[in-house]
């Protein structure tokens, strides 16, 4: 499984980080510290990246099967 | 509904005025039901409403071509300056972020003994009384109290800032221009004396906000003082009525729904959980404004420049396409995060962290003081349109 945050569409909400904690983290201006990236995840995180994409207000998360066409 | 405008179904729905409490977001379902845009005559300019969520979380993010140059549908004509907010584009990001800093979920949590010690204070003051008025005596003075200790203001001008920004906030909501001003000069001496005070003995700008915004630079030019002080009073103006009004739906709420009320009692560390379903299901700012600056087809409606298009918060948070039931209070609901309270975009509430802080932190400190109170038998609640507000909850409870 994969996750991708979108960082144009991330605006700093803050919900990812704060229910996903051993995946995300947040910079000095409260985003997440991990925006612009995509990367596979370790089986134990797949809960909390889904989490993660279930509290984005903007919907700049995605967690899919395969990596992203575009990443 | 057979009249239209530009293909959309007329809407004659006044939300600014009085009305029974919740009866607002009565309104606001209806009219997402009526049609998936409408066109709304009820002020001199009309507003395109988007109202589903799907439509809500997208208009919020066109805000290269739709603007805050209109920031409530429902008063677009509101000419009072504010910062951030009317700014847009780069010049807006650059000014955020010097400012997000302050507001991040980091910092604020530094604020949280503060938060707790002041929240314990006011409530130790009224316990022994057996009763208030929450949303008068509690409800606003504990933001503004906040509010100060953020400018690094002492709290004990809490009362007397109280009255002006009261005064200041009742005006501009009735679309009373003169009144306004008034009580508005007395603010904008209080908040002069504190920035130039500020300038001659400077604190730590990484801690200090009103120092770092006395300092900061964009583009190698600092914030003039009428900036820094506009966005002294944008802060004001978005931070304490907002507050208010927020505990003032959620104690109605818990008052009336005893089961809700001891869930919180029995697993405090439901609180946080709790707030954002509260934040979902009572949003106060039930739509922000924006002006539509170039032609664009938005998913089917057509819309042009100086258009007026409202973004129905509210209507999004209560779309039963994005939440199932909801109407009801669901504490374990799975994706109550995605709630649009706070707006979304690049203008997303800037103090979105501190007003969680504040509503965990009341809901915390008051239930272990006082968990059983009840609102006042005849009392009829009521509440203001156009940004919703309670002017009254009797609360009452055994001492």
């Amino acid at each position: 499984m994969f996750i991708a945050i979108d960082e144009t569409k991330c605006m700093g909400h803050g919900r990812c980080y704060a229910v996903a904690e051993d995946l995300l983290s947040d910079d000095d201006e409260g985003f997440v510290a991990e925006r612009g990236r995509c990367w596979e995840l370790p089986a134990d995180l797949v809960a909390q990246a889904q989490d993660a994409a279930d509290a984005c207000p903007e919907g700049a998360i995605t967690v899919t099967e395969t990596a992203p066409a575009d990443a | 509904m057979t009249e239209t405008r530009r293909g959309c179904p007329v809407s004659h729905t006044d939300y600014t005025g009085h009305a029974p409490i919740l009866s607002h977001y009565g309104l606001l379902d209806a009219d997402r039901e009526e049609a998936r845009f409408l066109f709304n005559d009820t002020t001199e300019r009309g507003f395109f409403m988007l109202q589903r969520y799907d439509d809500v979380q997208e208009g919020f993010q066109q805000h290269e071509n739709w603007t805050t140059a209109v920031r409530s549908a429902l008063r677009p004509g509101l000419g009072e300056p504010l910062l951030p907010q009317d700014l847009n584009g780069q010049q807006h990001v650059k000014l955020r972020r010097i400012l997000n800093q302050f507001f991040a979920p980091a910092a604020v949590r530094r604020m949280e003994p503060m938060a707790q010690q002041r929240c314990i204070e006011l409530i130790e003051e009224m316990k022994g009384a057996g009763e208030c008025d929450f949303v008068k005596e509690f409800a606003i003075r504990y933001p503004t109290d906040m509010f100060l200790a953020l400018l690094g203001l002492p709290v004990s001008d809490g009362e007397q800032f109280l009255e002006w920004s009261d005064a200041y906030f009742g005006a501009l909501l009735a679309g009373d221009p003169g009144r306004a001003e008034a009580a508005k000069t007395s603010i904008m001496k209080y908040f002069d004396e504190a920035v130039n005070e500020r300038r001659a003995n400077p604190r730590d700008p990484k801690e200090d906000m009103v120092s770092r915004l006395v300092q900061a630079r964009i583009d190698d030019e600092a914030l003039t003082h009428d900036e820094i002080l506009t966005i002294c009073l944008t802060l004001m103006l978005a931070g304490l009525d907002t507050t208010r009004s927020a505990l003032g739906y959620i104690y109605a709420h818990l008052a009336q729904n005893p089961a809700d009320r001891q869930a919180l009692i029995d697993d405090p560390t439901l609180i946080p959980k709790a707030v954002e379903e509260f934040l979902r299901l009572y949003p106060l700012v039930f739509q922000a404004g924006r002006e539509v600056q170039e032609p664009q087809d938005f998913n089917g409606l057509e819309v042009e420049p100086g258009d007026v298009v409202w973004l129905g918060i509210a209507q999004a948070n209560r779309d039963p396409r994005k939440f199932e039931n909801p109407d009801q209070f669901d504490i374990a609901r799975h994706n109550a995060n995605q709630h649009l309270a706070f707006g979304g975009g690049p203008h997303r509430c800037l103090g979105m962290h501190l007003a969680r802080l504040e509503l965990k932190v009341v809901l915390e400190e008051w239930h272990q003081r006082i968990p059983e109170y009840r609102i006042k038998a005849g009392t009829e609640l009521t509440e203001r349109g156009v940004q919703l507000s309670m002017s009254s909850l009797p609360l009452e409870w055994s001492v």
